[in-house]
């Protein structure tokens, strides 16, 4: 396992990251994890808050178009999120926080359809009114928590240093 | 008070009033904390990105609608997640301020910081164009109804602001001037 995360962190890629001065290489690929960051968790919080009471005069059936654009979120973190370990693979690897923060983040992703199949349907049809059962406001109170703790890791992943 | 009005004085006498805001503000107790304290930082900083995530995760979507997309959903039933919003700006306001009465020096020098500032301003004031000019119009609006002009200028400048801000705010560490 340490093998391979030296390797990583000694490849080409993670080099030119690691040292390029561009703004280009690694300052635009954390910002674009930001903005990633907004979007996913950004939608899913708003969409939340009206299962849980907030903005209830929103249509439900309305804004079922959020969730394509919280799993653009959700690839573009993917993405620049593994360009990002990429740099620095080998404290990262092995620190509990950053492990911590993929279970958190993989158990948030999870909820994702569970929260969409839950108030639209699984299949749906046209016609099939959308609802707020129980579980949805079940998945948007855990999904807010979760995303609040990928917060939280991801922004201690900075401050911790496990070899 | 006494404090200030000295560097108040300092500051009118002099032209170099970054360097005096900056000496002024690390000799403040608040200052002191934030730099000393060891969670005062990372603590702020998870609240920082909360609040960002709330602010663009509700704005966003409200500003689709005034562009014109989902249009079946009416602006003042959206609005009613605005509180939300303004919380999660407070919550960035308020840590924002602690990260600059900390270290001023990474802020104020830095030209980074002053683009965040220009598209808050930016943000801000097309906010308040929309709220006393349009505000009643938009609730008028029937649902489906597409949006006029004005929305989709006010709902492109406040998106395009509000991200501007964020990538202002992601590269402070690496702009002319930073220190962090």
């Amino acid at each position: 396992m340490h093998e391979l995360l030296t390797t990583i962190e000694a490849s080409a890629l993670a080099t030119f990251l690691r040292e390029s001065t561009s703004v280009w290489a690694y300052p635009t690929v954390l910002m674009l994890h930001t903005v990633g960051l907004a979007l996913l968790v950004g939608l899913n919080a708003a969409f939340d808050l009206r299962l849980l009471g907030i903005g209830r005069g929103v249509p439900l059936e309305a804004i079922e178009t959020w969730f394509p654009v919280m799993w653009i979120g959700f690839w573009l973190n993917l993405v620049t999120g593994v360009l990002l370990f990429v740099t620095d693979p080998i404290r990262l690897g092995t620190t509990t926080v950053f492990i911590s923060k993929l279970g958190i983040v993989a158990a948030g992703v999870v909820l994702i359809p569970l929260l969409q199949r839950a108030v639209y349907g699984a299949g749906a049809g046209p016609g099939q009114a959308p609802r707020i059962p129980p579980a949805a406001r079940a998945y948007a109170v855990l999904s807010l928590l979760i995303w609040t703790a990928a917060i939280v890791t991801g922004r201690l992943m900075a401050y911790v240093s496990e070899i | 008070m006494e404090q200030f009005k000295a560097w108040l004085d300092a500051a009118l006498a002099s032209t170099a009033w970054d360097e005096t805001l900056i000496a002024f503000l690390h000799s403040t107790a608040l200052s002191q904390w934030v730099v000393n304290g060891q969670w005062v930082w990372p603590i702020a900083e998870t609240l920082h990105f909360i609040g960002l995530a709330l602010l663009i995760g509700i704005i966003a979507p409200l500003d689709a609608r005034l562009i014109g997309f989902m249009p079946r959903v009416p602006i003042a039933a959206l609005h009613r997640l605005v509180p939300w919003a303004i919380g999660g700006f407070a919550l960035c306001l308020a840590t924002g301020l602690i990260f600059f009465v900390g270290t001023p020096e990474q802020y104020v020098l830095n030209e980074s910081w002053w683009m965040k500032i220009l598209f808050l301003a930016i943000a801000g004031a097309n906010m308040l164009a929309f709220e006393t000019t349009q505000r009643r119009r938009a609730d008028a609006l029937p649902a489906g109804a597409p949006t006029p002009p004005a929305f989709k200028v006010i709902g492109s400048l406040s998106l395009a602001s509000w991200f501007l801000v964020l990538y202002w705010g992601r590269m402070l560490p690496f702009a002319v001037g930073a220190s962090f």
